[in-house]
């Protein structure tokens, strides 16, 4: 994860609380948490990632997101972060329902598959490869890759309030004033803090 | 590697959880490596069922490398230029601590079956004051495989301030009743030995071995994968000038009689029983209403839960269950599936993502 979409992360726990981090990879963002005493637990489905989070000394779970998170529920956690994950899932929508069982609020990351360069990509007539999206078709993970207005819709129809954005560009730099009304052209991820209604 | 055979002698009357008493024990341990001056890189390893405190090194009588020899050493997973690793036998185990074979002082007697029932937790118990004796304020890390696994969880329960960290692998907070079964089959199999003479075949100057040769039979399949079978045996036939003797067909039967044939000549068959039955009683939330979350709530130290994809024994779902109650109890634990190749017996062996996972959670954690 860039620092700048770290950082806007960051920004959004406020400090006590804790935090369940979905698809926490190498335990970066835990080992981040826990610099500022926050308390933090990763979920991941992969077992290499997983042993280099025990080197970061932060506390994981094996497990794929898919396959449910009500073991999460009612342990007390207060914020919920999915960063550039849920479109690996093969069920995002559930996976949103899921996290507001675990807690109140949460922090998501998207890849824009609306920006201009990936539109670009599909008129030449390939499959976008980018910054954001590294991988080839046949060798990505991302399964349900969506647009920022495709997520936004999402959030409305599942009546989930948008509390916050971000949207920064293909250098991860905040988009400026000028394009955020046309961010899901000129965007390359964004970070929500959503809220259930 | 500094290691050293060692010998704890504790003098005093020792109480067990079910209200007996020994009238003190010796535990017989080697340590590897060497104990800094602030006393604080003790690591206590301990032996699942049928194991020994010879964990690493070679013995220099028998050239046997320990059982976790490729684990514990210079540079290896538990690294003893940074680390003093102890390890201990257990009581009731016949390898030196005192245990069935021991003479009893009160009748002059070897205990032989008079010797008390034992708990995990007394195991750990008699840990303790070794640790005492050591001088090792806290373990920073206490692990083991399997009924090891199990005393990492008892001292993190119990003994909760003396230890920092636990790992515990190939384990579970309390055995299925699938592995009571089977365990006792091979407790029944040995009784049923004729030279057994009910437990006192020590004073007739027997030695059941008929009926400890078919339990290690039994044990050994349980401890391995079908996977394993099949790649290491197949349908492959015993040539003949190898047979053990002429009802043997196949490669694998010849396998499992050579395993219970050795096995027999140096386990005793009162401390099979008796191990087995730690092993089937272990229940460390039985003083807190059966309920692991609540005796978890007494945990400080950090965990390590890790399980093999191919254990059927200790399947991966109870090392599950075993993490998320620690997680309700507002546990530090760390839960990882790993990729085993011999099934439940996949924990005494080496792969680069198992040892990654021990070493990082020694050394970060």
């Amino acid at each position: 994860m860039h620092k700048n979409i770290e950082r806007e992360i960051l920004n959004l726990i406020s400090s006590g609380a804790k935090v369940l981090d979905l698809g926490s990879g190498d335990g970066a963002l835990l080992a981040k948490l826990a610099e500022k005493n926050i308390e933090g637990h990763g979920v991941e489905i992969d077992s290499k990632r997983l042993i280099v989070s025990l080197s970061k000394g932060v506390s994981v779970t094996q497990k794929d997101i898919d396959r449910g998170l009500s073991e999460f529920n009612n342990l007390g956690f207060d914020f919920v972060v999915m960063a550039n994950s849920i479109q690996c899932l093969r069920r995002p929508h559930e996976a949103l329902n899921n996290i507001f069982e675990i807690a109140n609020e949460c922090a998501v990351t998207i890849p824009n598959f609306g920006f201009w360069k990936i539109r670009l990509k599909l008129l030449k007539g390939v499959m976008p490869v980018s910054k954001s999206l590294p991988a080839k078709w046949y060798e990505t993970k991302n399964i349900h890759l969506c647009t920022i207005k495709d997520f936004e819709e999402l959030c409305f129809e599942k009546k989930i309030t948008i509390k916050k954005k971000f949207y920064f560009n293909e250098n991860y730099m905040p988009l400026n004033s000028v394009l955020i009304s046309r961010a899901n052209l000129f965007a390359a991820e964004a970070v929500y803090h959503l809220e259930k209604q | 590697m500094k290691i050293e055979q060692c010998s704890f002698r504790y003098e005093d009357k020792f109480s067990l959880l079910n209200g007996e008493s020994i009238e003190g024990f010796e535990l017989v341990y080697e340590t590897y490596g060497e104990l800094n001056a602030e006393k604080n890189n003790a690591v206590l390893v301990c032996h699942a069922f049928s194991g020994s405190h010879h964990a690493a090194g070679v013995d220099p009588t028998t050239d046997k490398p320990g059982w976790w020899h490729e684990f514990i050493g210079p540079g290896k997973a538990i690294d003893t230029d940074k680390y003093f690793v102890v390890s201990p036998n257990n009581l009731g185990s016949c390898y030196g601590s005192t245990g069935p074979l021991t003479v009893n002082n009160v009748t002059g007697k070897p205990y032989g079956s008079s010797f008390p029932a034992l708990d995990v937790y007394d195991w750990v118990a008699s840990q303790d004051l070794l640790r005492e004796n050591l001088g090792v304020k806290a373990w920073e890390m206490v692990l083991g495989g399997s009924l090891g696994g199990m005393q990492a969880l008892e001292w993190s329960i119990s003994f909760s301030g003396k230890i920092k960290k636990a790992g515990i692998i190939a384990a579970t907070a309390l055995v299925s009743s699938q592995n009571i079964a089977l365990n006792q089959v091979a407790r029944e199999i040995i009784r049923k030995d004729i030279a057994f003479e009910n437990g006192d075949y020590l004073l007739a100057n027997k030695k059941p071995k008929d009926g400890l040769k078919v339990a290690r039979m039994l044990g050994h399949i349980t401890y391995l994968s079908e996977t394993n079978f099949k790649n290491r045996f197949g349908r492959k036939l015993q040539d003949a000038e190898n047979k053990i003797d002429e009802n043997i067909d196949f490669e694998v039967e010849n396998y499992l009689r050579y395993q219970g044939e050795k096995f027999s000549e140096y386990f005793d068959a009162n401390s099979y029983i008796l191990l087995t039955k730690v092993m089937d009683t272990f229940n460390p939330a039985a003083r807190f209403n059966n309920n692991i979350v609540e005796a978890l709530k007494n945990c400080i130290a950090k965990l390590l839960i890790l399980s093999f994809d191919d254990d059927w024994l200790f399947p991966t779902q109870y090392s599950k269950e075993l993490h998320l109650a620690a997680i309700k109890a507002g546990v530090h634990s760390s839960f990882i599936e790993l990729s085993g190749q011999h099934g439940h017996d996949s924990f005494l062996f080496t792969s680069d993502d198992y040892t990654s996972a021990i070493s990082n959670f020694l050394n970060h954690a």
